[in-house]
């Protein structure tokens, strides 16, 4: 153990990927929150209205509309934030302390209104009715905007990820700049716009599930309100997103135009049109209101529109998880003389990517004959399985597709060899780290893959001449 | 003759056993010494932002109001679900209250259990990711299982005319959540044996097991000790408070809140006399080489422990008028809990020289600032709006409670304050960007 990298144990998920799994968890979560978030302002709004204009039946819209929040956004939002956090945890634990170590405050800052935003909507949803109209308003009021304040953090938090922004920040190591990026507003903008047009959607359906309880007037005031607010929803956060798109950084667009399937971009428009082509409807004529129309726009809210948002801003992150300085792959990759951190590479370079990594069994750290293809599986798993599924021919990037034909060892090699350098590396990609003897077993690996159909077992067996058995229990 | 050949032999085997016990040492302090070294590379180069002792403080003590909600979740449940196998209506009425209390607890629980989960990955960052990482798989599950077990709480509530179904759901949910509890138990519980971890992922050099399908290590008494038992005494407790809290409101009605009260004070004295008994077991039970049995913290907690049983006992004469007394010890009793949970960590880490005193710090202080700015503010926010939450609660059914001009001041200053940090916030952003951008 003369060099020593603090890698974590690996965690693989073959075939989808551990990606796969934050996206699915973090779009749940996406349309929970910025349901509950533009659902906040919308009621905090409609109930300075009914205390304005005197109309009590709005009260009860209000108190169904709580309800829902409390049922599906509360419940299934506050258990899938943490859940981002946690299956990012497993998957790029270097890249979450990363965040969490610049950042530990601000997130504690965030989480003071997130007790507050849970706690006030237990509250105000018992005590409508039951307090004056005044203070039941300002309990509101503090709700929404302490609703709205935790997206101000996260959004920094979230742009941090993709980039620190200022390049000084490598030196200076101010948080400030870090954290307010240069796509901060936009991104912030674009979000709290679309907010509105998701919870309007939800909002619709409440006030159709409701039609009969309320008065004809009522009814459609609440109508109105929720179709202008997703109208301009709509068409502001599709401003914000142009301004948001023109302060991404180059390698991002780059992305943006080369490997992001086309048909995303078509999915996200077709689903902006039909948004606001519903709520043009139902603010022309409530009659345009049914559950069955407006619950199904807001399930392909989720489908066509946060789900490839999601994949989308993963995608554009490559080769980095965390602040262009941790690779997917939990390299550090670049200095941050701020903070004394080093990179990683020359380390690796000169003492083998296996050798480094605690959680690599001995018996793989030095390749021989007998273990060259299943060290070359350990160095696909710890090193490319972030971004590829390295066993399979089905779902995430699979390698056999990547290197379809390609049995001989000596021709993966000979590619790699060539395409993965510091110099050749495409830029979505990481180049390879490690010895050359390393790369000659993914090689290996790789061809025994290709050649074996395509598909292997994911797990790893150290030969038995190379077994040596670590001390303790 | 003989004797001196017994002689030769005992020398022999003695000298064995030195030389044995020379090379196991050296093993040991060689390994320690590995262990030691893997753990600070694992610590992230970035440091900590501020000072470990104030991160490992508001650690302790969110993670103490952490659990007085998931006792709450876990224990009004489990009482719920005695008290629907009983057909008297108190109890039926009483069933459907805890339900309620649990449906809430759940939310509070998982809200506050992001603080000590933040504040813990500064400064044990190479204990929590290798010990979440071994059980991967189990720790994506933890959030799975979370979401359907709440949300068959909520079955429970909704299908709560019903005490059949309701009895249904909240069985399935209290597993679900015992379960969850058992799964950040092994995290936490794994996440003590460093020396292990290596031999754990590899199967003792033999292959990598990345599936995070692993379970490694886990302890009977400390998960029955930290979850089950208080889960009793606490909602017992809980109960005791509605009697104090309801026995005002005449549409509860006297006799029932002080029903309530009664028989929670008897599930609080039960439950704290089991939870005693396991908190001994489990204490006893700590590897004797991490120094914690004979520990002041161990000590300490005992004793608290024993005080608060006692207290618990005397409660049940009076359960409405001594709530709030056992209310104040079982503070105590779990901040005691809390802290010794902490000693077993640092104690147990110490083996290997690691000490969170030593961990790199970068220092920053604006985003400190931003935090203890926010908490003061929202602290403010926070007893405004359970003052008046507490002000509805105790005005009966059917009634409006009209605010003083006290209160609407302070209404008015909780909209100002989240007004004025959103602003605050928002102005920081435009001129920072002003001035790296523009
Ligand atoms: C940060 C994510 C990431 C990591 C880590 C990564 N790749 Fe890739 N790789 C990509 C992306 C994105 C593509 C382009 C895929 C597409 O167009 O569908 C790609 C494509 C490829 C291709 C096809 C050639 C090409 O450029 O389109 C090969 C071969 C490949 N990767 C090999 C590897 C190997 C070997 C490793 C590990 C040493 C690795 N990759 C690690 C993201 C990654
Ligand atoms: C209702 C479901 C939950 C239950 C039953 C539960 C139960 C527990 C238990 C029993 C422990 C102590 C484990 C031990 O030390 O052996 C614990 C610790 C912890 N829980 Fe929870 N928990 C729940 C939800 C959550 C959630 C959602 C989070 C995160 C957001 C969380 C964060 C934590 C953290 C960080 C610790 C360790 C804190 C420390 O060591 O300082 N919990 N929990």
């Amino acid at each position: 153990m003369e060099h020593l990298i603090g890698f974590y144990p690996m965690w693989y998920v073959p075939s989808v990927g551990s990606a796969t799994v934050i996206a699915i968890i973090a779009t749940i979560h996406v349309l929970a929150s910025h349901t509950s978030v533009g659902a906040s302002i919308l009621l905090a709004y409609l109930a300075t209205k009914a205390h304005r204009e005197n109309q009590p039946q709005i009260y009860d819209y209000i108190k169904k509309y709580l309800l829902a929040l409390l049922v599906f956004s509360y419940v299934s939002g506050s258990i899938t934030g943490p859940g981002i956090w946690f299956s990012a945890t497993v998957a790029n634990p270097r890249g979450i302390s990363a965040l969490i170590h610049n950042f530990v405050w601000v997130w504690a800052a965030e989480w003071i209104w997130f007790v507050a935003e849970v706690t006030l909507v237990y509250i105000l949803y018992y005590t409508l009715g039951r307090i004056d109209q005044k203070s039941w308003l300002r309990l509101a009021w503090t709700f929404a905007i302490g609703s709205w304040a935790t997206m101000y953090i996260i959004v920094g938090i979230l742009s941090f990820m993709l980039s620190p922004g200022h390049e000084k920040w490598f030196t200076t190591g101010n948080i400030l700049d870090a954290f307010y990026n240069k796509n901060y507003f936009p991104h912030l903008f674009m979000r709290s716009a679309y907010m509105f047009a998701i919870a309007g959607t939800i909002g619709l359906v409440i006030a159709s599930l409701m039609k009969k309880d309320i008065s004809e007037k009522v009814y459609k005031d609440i109508v109105k309100t929720m179709s202008y607010w997703g109208i301009g929803g709509v068409i502001l956060g599709s401003v914000f997103f142009g301004w948001y798109f023109s302060t991404l950084p180059e390698r991002s667009i780059a992305m943006l135009t080369s490997i992001v399937p086309t048909w995303y971009y078509a999915l996200i428009f077709a689903l902006l049109l039909l948004v606001l082509a519903h709520f043009v409807l139902t603010a022309i004529s409530p009659r345009f209101v049914k559950v069955h129309t407006a619950y199904p726009v807001y399930l392909l809210i989720f489908f066509l529109g946060i789900y490839p948002e999601e994949k989308i801003r993963e995608t554009i992150r490559k080769p980095y998880i965390a602040g262009e300085f941790v690779w997917v792959n939990q390299v550090i990759a670049k200095d941050v003389p701020a903070k004394g951190i080093k990179s990683e590479v020359p380390t690796i370079q000169q003492a083998g990517f296996l050798a480094v990594n605690p959680f690599v069994p001995e018996g793989l750290k030095r390749i021989t004959p007998e273990n060259e293809i299943m060290a070359g599986k350990a160095i696909a798993i710890l090193q490319c399985s972030g971004c590829h599924n390295v066993t399979g021919n089905s779902g995430l990037r699979p390698f056999a597709k990547k290197f379809e034909g390609m049995t001989d060892k000596n021709a993966v090699y000979n590619f790699l060899a060539n395409y993965l350098t510091p110099e050749n590396h495409p830029p979505y990609m990481p180049y390879f780290v490690g010895k050359d003897e390393e790369l000659r077993a993914l090689s290996a690996y790789v061809a025994d893959l290709v050649s074996k159909g395509g598909r292997v077992s994911a797990r790893i067996e150290v030969p038995a001449q190379n077994q040596a058995r670590i001390d303790g229990r | 003759m003989q004797n001196y050949a017994v002689q030769q032999n005992l020398v022999r085997w003695s000298l064995l056993g030195i030389l044995g016990s020379m090379l196991l040492l050296g093993k040991v302090v060689f390994a320690a010494q590995d262990v030691g070294r893997m753990l600070k590379t694992m610590a992230d180069p970035a440091g900590a932002p501020f000072f470990p002792v104030v991160m490992q403080l508001l650690q302790v003590l969110t993670w103490a109001l952490h659990m007085v909600f998931v006792w709450t979740s876990v224990g009004g449940l489990l009482l719920s679900i005695y008290a629907l196998t009983k057909k008297e209506d108190n109890y039926q009425r009483l069933a459907r209250g805890l339900i309620e209390l649990s449906k809430v607890s759940v939310s509070l629980a998982i809200v506050i259990g992001v603080a000590p989960l933040l504040f813990y990955q500064v400064i044990y960052d190479p204990l929590w990711y290798s010990s979440a990482n071994l059980s991967a798989s189990w720790y994506i599950m933890f959030i799975v299982l979370l979401l359907v077990g709440y949300y068959l709480l909520w079955f429970a509530y909704f299908r709560r005319a019903s005490t059949s179904q309701s009895m249904l759901f909240s069985i399935g949910s209290v597993v679900l959540l015992l379960f969850v509890g058992f799964i950040i138990h092994v995290v936490n519980y794994q996440s003590l044996f460093p020396e292990r971890w290596v031999q754990w992922y590899t199967s003792g050099g033999t292959t990598m097991n990345h599936h995070g399908w692993g379970i490694y290590a886990f302890h009977p008494f400390r998960y029955l000790s930290l979850l089950v038992f208080p889960s009793l005494t606490v909602t017992g407790i809980f109960m005791m408070l509605y009697g104090w809290y309801f026995g005002k409101r005449e549409d509860i009605g006297k006799e029932y809140a002080s029903w309530v009260a009664r028989l929670g004070s008897r599930v609080a004295f039960y439950g704290s006399a089991l939870w005693f008994v396991s908190h001994i077991l489990h204490i006893a039970t700590i590897p004797s080489e991490w120094g914690v049995k004979g520990s002041v913290f161990s000590i300490l907690s005992i004793v608290v422990m024993a005080l608060f049983v006692g207290v618990a006992f005397m409660a049940q004469k009076s359960p409405v008028s001594t709530s709030i007394p056992l209310l104040l010890a079982c503070t105590v009793n779990t901040l005691f809990i809390a802290i010794l949970r902490e000693y077993i960590r640092v104690a147990s880490t110490a083996r290997f020289g690691y000490s969170i005193y030593e961990y790199k710090v970068n220092l920053e202080l604006l985003s400190p600032m931003l935090f203890l700015g926010t908490t003061l503010g929202g602290l403010l926010l926070y007893a405004y709006a359970w003052w008046m939450a507490y002000q509805a609660g105790r005005t009966p059914k059917g009634k409006v409670y009209e605010a003083s001009e006290t209160e609407h001041r302070l209404g008015d200053l909780s909209v100002f304050l989240v007004t004025l940090w959103a602003m605050v916030f928002i102005g920081v952003g435009l001129i920072v960007i002003v001035r790296n951008y523009v």
